[in-house]
């Protein structure tokens, strides 16, 4: 957690790469993102997060397969590292254990 | 539209193509491509094409770009830090040619910063009010001797009606200035009050220390400028004092301070050293008529909210302009405007009379003249410096190019070397600017220059300065260094600096610019002894005057000196000369118009003063004839173009006057400007208000004395004024003395910086030479033989530059003499040759420095070397 910094959006692109898994490609993690957060994104945005995360260990590629739509061009799959679903796991666990001492902690601050 | 014509923009993707990382491009591309058909599909296919183009410049983003080849190869701090290492070790190697090369800048900058306090100074003067672009001055265009002149006077009632009539015009304020005798206890002071409607303290801003503003619309109240205050009451707070006001000798008032104004800010011309209710002038002259349209008040101001209203207050005052034209003909007015308070001071050489007089045009000109001359003969020096000491850095450049700085990397390090350099010259100069040359030329231009370290511009222009004079000065130095072939360097075969055209054209340039500013300094000081011993045309050396206040007064000081055998004559006049000159507006049949000096006079005047006839005759004493007769000089003769001048007939204020005799040409004001035609009329006797005297020469002094005393007998209520006559061009010759002070001290540094640029050259010339030097001395060479050779290569250049130089500075000194003065000393040769004298000898002396060094020097140590 402490050496590799996940940004929350880059977060949330490598959740959906992950969720997506062989369709993990630029404007299918692109449509998949907008419809969850609700809101439009940037091609821009996307590609430069999951450059991000290739350089830092938490997504590998490789070029799939090309469509007449693309123009011929291959597209390129994301995959998600196992570093990758160590340090989610352990996001999602700091954050259940934060959730879990909410009510606790606010009961206390009532009592005082 | 079938499907071929479906397809996204082509620029974007050629921009894309251009910035965004090869290995990414296949598949950004193809996506950009997949979400344009599913836009085209969703929206129309114009936005889709436009949701293209705007994802493409989305993209630009760091990660996905190309590591462009300037990008990849500078890491800068680390060469900049180097590059500061080793301009920093080869300033402190040659401390000499650094100290030349920094304090010559620095010079130059301190004047530059001069040059911005001045220009600062000029721009910000009154533009502190806070009404600034809300008050207006009203002027009018008149037609004065057959050309339109905007003049800053208007027409007494204009105020008063323009508030009736106007109701647009939030507030209006009139201006007029009066001498008056103030007394405070035993303390009795001529001064100059201002008499004004109490908006003035609203529209203008002149905060106050102690009291209210709003109190002078109470005629009694008067308020004080801190200096005033200052002046009769010390430190302590005077509200509520008394002040006393003779009008005149027989009208007085009593006034209570109300008011302290704050000191004003340096920046001003508009200010007042008293202020009093406007309606005082009807006791200060009690034939004051405020409804005269045909007379003029100093000045009126309006403020308005909206310049929109402005038009429609002007065409409005076409009724005023009928109402003046004819009530007088002499000014007829053809148009009034506005002129805004903001830019009042820069447009006052434009405008006659108005209250932000002194104009400084010529030094808003001149002054930057000098700035860029001054940074330019520094930059010289730097330019012919860094190029000839450069030999001495040829090894660095050439290890630097082997280990792979290119071209632009060396230029990049001698600029940025030379910015540097120029900085400290900046922080020197700076210190010089602010700590010598801003108090120097405040004491003695008087005006009140400041530099204020929270002026953000201040900050720009050093800036701007900084870069500008780094790198023109650096530029070519470091494109003429960086050109060399390495291996040519590391073969020693590049014969560096000693050849360079530029160095010499550079050096010929410094001379010239030398040359002119020393003649000018010469010339100058000529002009001035010259000046002191022009003739005035008149008795300026034997005559004592005195103001007086009334006819009464004048005759009881006659009486004391009438018997007086020193006193050859005495006269009572209206003006004077030197001190006070009326104008009036000759009429000439049919309709010729023309604007004159008019002095009024009594009959003993022309002989007291030594005014000499050229033909005709003076007035004759209480003649009833003369009183419609004129004296008049040369110049309105020949303006007027009368054959027959005795006899000629003209009308003033339609009255005929008659001509009854021409006096010779005599200076009316002083050398800086023409003689203008000039008239004498006869002097009511009620009207006196000057004495004059004629005193037996090398008694002078005695009467003067004898005059103060008996003055302080007769009138101890009121401060003597008077004196010598010569003493009234005091100001006048202080200027003189002043430009003088001004040129030398410009050419000392002129030649300063051109000597420093030659023994630069000439030392760094010798250092590399060493061993020739040394080797000539063993084989007997002499003082003759060293010398010759030293003098040889600076001879002929010298020679050039002296031979161009000076023409140039002939003709430019001549014409700079022209501007300041309309009476010059005559162009002599003289100047210019012992301008050439002192400049050659400086040279010599500078280049003899380093004939000595040379003759001094063991030869054994010299052939040691290396």
């Amino acid at each position: 957690m402490k050496k590799t910094k996940l940004g929350e959006f880059e977060e949330l692109v490598l959740l959906t790469v992950a969720a997506l898994q062989q369709d993990a490609y630029g404007v299918e993690i692109k449509r998949e993102l907008e419809t969850r957060v609700k809101e439009k994104l940037s091609v821009g945005s996307i590609q430069s997060a999951l450059k991000r995360m290739e350089e830092k260990g938490f997504l590998t590629s490789e070029f799939g397969d090309a469509t007449l739509k693309r123009g011929g061009k291959r597209k390129r799959i994301y995959t998600t590292t196992s570093y990758a679903h160590k340090v989610l796991s352990e996001m999602k666990e700091i954050r259940a254990g934060l959730w879990d001492s909410m009510p606790k902690l606010a009961y206390e601050l009532k009592a005082i | 539209m079938t499907e071929n014509n479906i397809h996204p923009p082509q620029w974007p993707l050629k921009f894309l193509r251009f910035f965004v990382k090869k290995e990414y491009l296949e598949e950004i591309e193809g996506d950009m491509e997949e979400l344009f058909y599913d836009n085209v599909e969703k929206f129309s296919y114009r936005k889709a094409r436009r949701m293209y183009s705007v994802e493409m410049l989305k993209l630009l983003r760091p990660i996905l770009l190309k590591n462009f080849e300037f990008i990849q190869n500078i890491n800068p701090s680390p060469m900049f830090r180097n590059y500061s290492k080793t301009s920093i070790r080869s300033l402190m190697k040659n401390p000499l040619t650094s100290f030349i090369n920094i304090f010559g800048l620095a010079v130059a900058i301190g004047i530059c910063l001069v040059v911005y306090s001045f220009l600062k100074l000029d721009y910000s003067t009154d533009r502190f009010h806070e009404n600034k672009k809300e008050v207006f001055l009203i002027t009018y265009f008149g037609n004065i001797d057959g050309t339109v002149q905007q003049s800053g006077l208007t027409p007494r009632p204009l105020g008063e009606m323009l508030k009736e009539d106007f109701t647009h015009i939030k507030k209006v304020c009139r201006v007029e200035d009066g001498n008056v005798v103030m007394k405070y206890d035993d303390n009795v002071f001529h001064e100059r009050v201002r008499y004004t409607d109490p908006e003035f303290l609203e529209m203008f801003t002149f905060p106050l220390k102690w009291g209210t503003a709003n109190t002078l619309t109470d005629i009694n109240s008067i308020i004080l400028s801190e200096d005033m205050s200052i002046k009769y009451f010390g430190t302590e707070n005077p509200i509520g004092k008394d002040l006393l006001i003779k009008f005149s000798e027989h009208e007085g008032k009593a006034f209570k301070v109300t008011g302290v104004a704050q000191a004003f800010p340096k920046a001003h011309v508009i200010d007042f050293n008293f202020l009093i209710n406007f309606e005082n002038l009807r006791i200060a002259n009690p034939n004051y008529d405020v409804h005269n349209w045909s007379e003029f008040l100093q000045a009126t101001l309006i403020q308005v909210d909206n310049h929109e209203y402005l038009k429609h207050i002007e065409k409005g005052m076409d009724k005023y302009r009928l109402l003046q034209n004819e009530a007088q003909h002499d000014w007829a007015i053809s148009s009034f405007a506005f002129e805004p308070l903001e830019t009042l001071h820069e447009r006052s050489g434009f405008i006659r009379d108005d209250i932000s007089g002194d104009d400084n045009r010529e030094g808003r000109i001149g002054m930057p003249i000098i700035a860029i001359f001054m940074l330019a003969l520094a930059c010289f020096n730097y330019i012919n410096i860094a190029i000839v000491s450069a030999a001495k850095r040829l090894k660095e450049i050439g290890v630097r190019k082997v280990i792979g700085a290119n071209r632009s990397r060396v230029i990049i390090q001698f600029l940025s070397e030379n910015i540097v350099v120029t900085f400290f010259a900046l922080i020197l100069g700076f210190a010089l600017g602010a700590l010598i040359f801003i108090p120097w030329f405040t004491q003695f231009s008087g005006w009140q220059l400041e530099v204020s370290l929270l002026d953000t511009n201040l900050w720009i222009f050093l800036t701007a300065l900084l870069f500008f004079t780094g790198i023109v000065s650096g530029l070519y130095p470091a494109f003429y260094i960086s050109k060399f072939e390495v291996v040519n360097i590391f073969k020693g075969s590049v014969q560096f600096g000693k050849k360079n055209p530029l160095t010499k054209i550079f050096l010929g340039i410094q001379l010239v610019l030398a040359c002119i500013t020393i003649t000018a300094a010469v010339v100058l000081t000529q002009n001035n002894t010259f000046q002191y011993n022009q003739s005035w045309g008149y008795n300026q050396k034997e005559a004592l005057y005195a103001t007086v206040p009334d006819y009464t007064a004048f005759e009881k000081l006659n009486n004391v000196f009438a018997q007086d055998p020193d006193v050859l004559s005495i006269s009572g006049s209206k003006d004077h000369l030197g001190k006070n000159i009326s104008t009036a507006i000759v009429h000439v049949p049919p309709d010729h118009q023309y604007e004159v000096n008019q002095l009024s006079v009594d009959a003993n005047y022309f002989e007291t003063m030594g005014l000499e006839l050229k033909e005709g005759r003076f007035f004759k004493e209480d003649s009833e004839n003369d009183k419609h007769a004129v004296v008049v000089n040369e110049l309105l003769v020949s303006n007027l173009k009368l054959k027959n001048a005795i006899g000629a007939q003209f009308e003033i204020d339609s009255i005929r006057y008659e001509i009854i005799g021409v006096l010779k040409e005599f200076h009316t004001d002083d050398f800086f400007h023409k003689i203008k035609p000039t008239l004498f009329v006869v002097a009511n006797k009620s009207e006196y208000a000057y004495l004059s005297m004629n005193v037996r020469p090398g008694a002078k002094k005695k009467i003067n004395s004898k005059l103060q005393a008996e003055w302080a007998k007769l009138f101890p209520e009121i401060p003597f004024q008077g004196g010598h006559q010569e003493d009234v061009w005091t100001l006048y010759f202080f200027s003189v003395d002043r430009s003088e002070q001004f040129t030398m001290v410009i050419a000392f540094i002129a030649v300063l910086l051109a000597c420093l640029g030659l023994y630069g050259l000439v030392t760094l010339n010798v250092s590399g030479r060493v061993r020739e030097f040394s080797i000539r001395k063993t084989l007997g060479a002499g003082l003759k033989n060293i010398t010759a050779i030293i003098v040889k290569q600076y001879i002929g250049l010298t020679t050039v530059a002296l031979i161009i130089g000076a023409p140039i500075s002939y003709f430019f000194t001549k014409a700079y003499l022209n501007m300041l003065f309309a009476y010059p000393m005559p162009m002599s040769l003289n100047g210019i040759v012992i301008s050439l004298i002192i400049l050659i000898l400086v040279l010599l002396a500078v280049v003899s420095t380093q004939v000595r060094k040379v003759l001094k020097s063991n030869p054994v140590d010299g052939l040691k070397v290396e």
